[in-house]
């Protein structure tokens, strides 16, 4: 090993990491660990201990014993150094092709740790899964068709501050460990200790735990041995199947990890005979991740109020359609009714008289309909309503190759950064893809003629350039309605909650923003483009709300950004997003404000490289005007309600139409 | 050969807190770096680049580029030399010889295989031998690394410098090579907030937080126009000038590295320092760790082999600003002591 491991036995607390991954060391059939958790809490440095107590991976060889127990998948590994390529060295010699094995078949019967595996890129992902999951790794590439045993104990570590797992990656680990800093200050000072002296002198902090670590080594060999023998009686496997039911857990797999466990943790104990015990200590592991809220949702009236509404949804739009295309004339009444306050110029109006009118409209119209009294209320800034985990939002995957960089949309790149993903024989900026060209060479090596000293004769057409792959952050510009109307009812705070969290989702992608408001009489733009997010929350903290709707002004100044942007990146995909209950009562020409963003709408939704988003403010109320919903057609935007964002809410209602 | 001349580090007026992290440094690199937050036109770049003057010299295996020290593990030693296609004969010790610690600058715009290190191309054409070309992360073995505008460093670059920073050890694995060499490394970053903030993975890497702004004082101001001046007019003159002040520093370095292992830290001190980080509440256990290495080192820059209660709260103002912990996208706290007195006041009213 390179560099001395801090001790397993020395780790203090983290008891329940500590055994899952003991477990897992005894019987790899149980899957698996992710651990959750936030920076420096010796994630990495338990799993890397780990390695010093298991036993040989086979028995006979001694080759064995100084290899590593823990093999690392770096972050930046490409496809063929997981999965296997060409050895070129012997490829050359021999002159036919030989298989150089992979990153997984060095995990074979070991431990495959990766670092920040929410990082991992996707297409690594699958191959590693597809490994887990058959035991084997099948490799059929550059003219290589072979297949190696790879069953190994996945390992991976992860801030949730980075972005979330895959979830189906997250499934496929049998257990998962959330862990958090130690709250007693003893143990925070025995930490520090201990910490200190192993840097001291790393040897003797070694050779001090050295027995400890020897017995729990033993107790894994002697687990080991006992495993075959452990039996479970069919009521205690009722009782798994029980608490998975009662957990809601999707498929069958948490059943089958449990019972390992279980088996596991009466051997670890050096028992033969499984008992209740030995379940409810591994069932919280296995169900961590699993476990789902009840499909009935427990019975407050407000969320009960909410999914009908959510019923009812589909029926309104229908109504709205059908308002839409039989009579526009009762649109525009309804438009009639609510917006000639606006442009009949509110200033010219006793503001007494305006706030009266108010009041009596507000019973019946339960402040839907609050334009007219925008002017009047006071400035306010609301609070940030608790952000949520919103559902994902990125631009297709095309061929056009782009430049930056980021983490939300897959895209190909000239430039020579990114992720080699494969090579091609295309020839584009000299990109050379050493590796992939020697291995086209090498089979011919032996037959070519040699005319300058070289020892690999290379032609032109062996020549492969890299294909690199990253993933960009987009430019999002918000486009948000800080009007009146937006004040009532802590839409507001809603709505601010809702931009935080997609500010936090753009934090996590590494995207460019740009922020835009409109409020009174003209739009602003608050941020230009930058990638400071934590500027944008700032200004969304301090985002006053109050006076009339320039929603056309707010819509243009947002398109003038991406407008501008696509000058300067002609590939990039800008994305505008929406915020707004669509209620525009402030033009900019003489005409009615809301054929001027009708009007608008239609045109720019003309330019294809802008991609827009709608987020709907407006409350369920008694009367929907759907205005937001309707502009969002004409944009041919994605179209939310505030609920809807939340990728949780999603899937929920995913699975409500589905079963 | 034209002589480069580096603007003295003790030259710099000043930006205390900056100073004396990046001397904590030096006498602990067990510390890991420095993180300085600031505005342009601070002496941030000026005070890193200069550091190159006080560095200590350290024994380095010269006949291959991975700046090994001589009590590496053999094994790890003789593997170094096989990628770099020379053998080391069994039972020899290779040459030695005397370097400076080195500054090893990473660009922003650095690919990923120049950090990592890559397959020689020339070689593996002309020979037909895999041979390491070592990267950075190589070069800054034992070193500091620097990175300026680190928050505009990009993410798969970031990736590489967290995995090698977790582990202190390099893995290149690609071009069919895999091959792992030590990289331990003092990281010294410099950034704008302004142009976005840290991954908190990364930033949590960094030992020590120090935010430095403009000097508002008017005479230190016409302090600092003047050296800047009499430095680019006179530089060999100016060094001379302020060449016995380095020493001096160096002496002093010198001496805390040796005294370093002897200083103790009492028990009631370390839980002072636990109950500390509950306070505030700190991410994760690094915090603790760090305030009590960072005392210990500042003890011994004083010359004493006791830590003082002062020592612990100098330290917890470089160890804590970055992981105090936030609301998602907050702004990062720069006065610790403000965030404990708000603290104890929710204690005390709420």
């Amino acid at each position: 090993m390179l560099s001395k491991l801090y001790p397993f036995s020395a780790v203090i607390g983290q008891e329940e990491l500590k055994h899952a991954l003991l477990l897992n060391a005894v019987n790899p059939r149980i899957g698996g660990v992710v651990i959750r958790g936030e920076k420096g809490t010796a994630k990495s440095t338990t799993v890397r201990a780990l390695g010093e107590l298991l036993p040989p991976a086979d028995e006979s060889a001694n080759e064995g014993e100084k290899r590593p127990g823990v093999i690392t998948l770096p972050l930046n590994a490409t496809e063929d150094m997981v999965a296997g390529g060409i050895d070129f060295h012997c490829t050359v010699r021999d002159g036919y092709r030989v298989f150089q094995p992979g990153i997984l078949a060095r995990a074979d019967k070991r431990v495959l740790y990766i670092d920040e595996v929410n990082l991992l890129d996707d297409h690594i992902v699958d191959l590693v899964l597809d490994a887990a999951a058959s035991g084997e790794n099948r490799v059929e590439r550059e003219g290589i068709s072979f297949c190696h045993p790879a069953s190994f104990v996945l390992v991976g570590t992860m801030n949730p501050e980075e972005g979330e797992i895959r979830p189906q990656l997250l499934d496929r680990f049998g257990f998962c460990v959330e862990v958090s800093a130690e709250h007693d200050a003893e143990k925070r000072v025995e930490m520090m200790l201990c910490r200190e002296s192993f840097d001291e002198n790393r040897e003797a902090f070694i050779a001090s735990y050295g027995k400890e670590n020897e017995r729990i080594a033993g107790k894994i060999l002697a687990a080991r041995r006992m495993l075959p023998n452990v039996r479970m009686t069919s009521h205690l496997r009722g009782f798994i199947s029980e608490l998975c039911r009662s957990s809601n857990v999707a498929g069958h797999r948490a059943d089958l990890v449990i019972e390992q466990a279980a088996r596991t943790n009466a051997a670890f104990r050096g028992s033969s005979v499984v008992e209740v015990d030995d379940i409810t200590a591994v069932a919280s592991l296995a169900l961590a991740h699993r476990r789902r809220d009840p499909v009935p949702p427990p019975p407050e009236p407000l969320q009960s109020q909410e999914r009908q509404n959510r019923d009812e949804q589909p029926e309104q739009d229908r109504g709205n359609k059908e308002q839409e295309q039989a009579g526009p004339d009762e649109e525009e009444d309804n438009g009639g009714q609510d917006f000639p306050d606006g442009r009949s110029g509110p200033e010219e109006r006793p503001s007494e008289n305006r706030a009266e009118e108010e009041r009596q409209k507000a019973p019946e119209q339960s402040g839907d309909s609050d334009d007219a009294d925008e002017a009047a209320l006071p400035e306010q800034v609301f609070e940030i309503a608790a952000p949520f985990k919103v559902r994902p939002i990125s631009s297709p995957k095309d061929r056009a190759m782009r430049r930056g960089s980021g983490r939300r949309s897959r895209s190909r790149v000239l430039q020579k950064q990114g992720r080699y993903t494969k090579s091609t024989m295309k020839r584009r900026n000299n990109d050379i893809a050493l590796d992939a060209t020697l291995r086209a060479a090498a089979p011919f090596q032996q037959h070519r003629e040699n005319l300058n000293g070289m020892a690999v004769i290379l032609h032109d057409q062996d020549i492969r350039e890299k294909i690199r792959e990253k993933r960009l952050g987009n430019l999002l510009i918000f486009v948000v309605d800080a009007s009146g109307s937006m004040g009532a009812k802590g839409r507001m705070a809603a709505s601010k909650g809702a931009v935080m969290s997609l500010l936090i989702d753009a934090y996590q992608k590494r995207d460019k923003l740009a922020m835009v408001s409109f409020r009174k009489d003209s739009a602003t733009v608050n941020l230009p483009v930058t990638s400071s997010v934590e500027l944008a929350a700032k200004l969304l903290r301090e985002m006053p709300v109050g006076g009339r709707t320039p929603f056309f002004a707010g819509l243009l100044k947002g398109y003038e950004i991406a407008r501008n942007h696509l000058l300067k990146e002609p590939d990039a995909r800008p994305m505008i997003i929406i915020v707004t209950d669509g209620k525009a009562n402030k033009a900019l020409g003489g005409r009615k404000p809301l054929d001027e963003v009708f009007d608008l709408s239609l045109k720019i939704a003309g330019e294809e490289r802008i991609r827009f988003l709608v987020v709907d403010t407006e409350e369920p109320g008694l009367v929907n005007f759907g205005l937001a919903r309707k502009i969002a057609g004409m944009l041919q935007a994605e179209y939310f309600k505030i609920d809807d964002l939340q990728a949780d809410t999603l899937l929920k209602i995913v699975k409500n139409t589905t079963s | 050969m034209k002589q480069q001349y580096t603007y003295p580090f003790t030259a710099i007026v000043g930006q205390e807190q900056m100073k004396l992290a990046l001397v904590l440094n030096i006498i602990n690199p067990t510390l890991s770096g420095v993180l300085i937050r600031g505005e342009k036109g601070t002496a941030k770049s000026t005070a890193v680049r200069a550091l190159a003057d006080i560095l200590p010299e350290i024994d380095v295996i010269s006949a291959v580029p991975f700046n090994l020290a001589p009590d590496e593990d053999p094994e790890v030693i003789r593997e170094c030399f096989a990628v770099s296609g020379g053998t080391l004969p069994l039972e020899t010790t290779p040459a030695v010889e005397k370097y400076k610690v080195k500054v090893v600058e990473l660009p922003v715009g650095a690919t990923e295989d120049r950090v990592v290190g890559t397959l020689d191309l020339e070689h593996a054409l002309k020979a037909g031998e895999k041979r390491i070309e070592p990267g950075l992360l190589a070069l800054a073995h034992r070193g500091i690394l620097y990175v300026d505008e680190v928050n505009l460093l990009d993410d798969h670059v970031v990736d590489v410098l967290l995995d090698s920073a977790a582990m202190g050890v390099n893995t290149i694995e690609r071009e069919g090579v895999s091959f792992a060499h030590p990289s331990r490394f003092t990281l010294v970053g410099t950034m704008n907030p302004e142009e976005g903030e840290l991954r908190p993975q990364l930033l949590d890497r960094f030992g020590l937080c120090v935010h430095i702004e403009g000097i508002t004082d008017p005479n230190e101001r016409v302090e600092v126009m003047e050296r800047r001046f009499a430095f680019e007019e006179y530089p060999e003159a100016f060094c001379q000038r302020w060449s016995e002040e380095s020493e001096r520093l160096v002496e002093r370095i010198k001496k805390a590295t040796e005294l370093y292992p002897s200083v103790s830290v009492s028990r009631e001190s370390l839980m002072a320092i636990a109950n500390y980080c509950l306070e505030v509440g700190v991410d994760g256990h690094r915090g603790d760790i760090i305030i009590m290495k960072t005392a210990k080192t500042i003890a011994a820059y004083e010359g004493r082999k006791a830590v003082e209660q002062g020592d612990i709260d100098t330290a917890a103002m470089l160890a804590l600003p970055h992981r105090i912990r936030r609301q998602p996208l907050q702004d990062i706290v720069m006065d610790v002591s403000s965030v404990l007195k708000s603290r104890a006041f929710e204690r005390v009213s709420g």
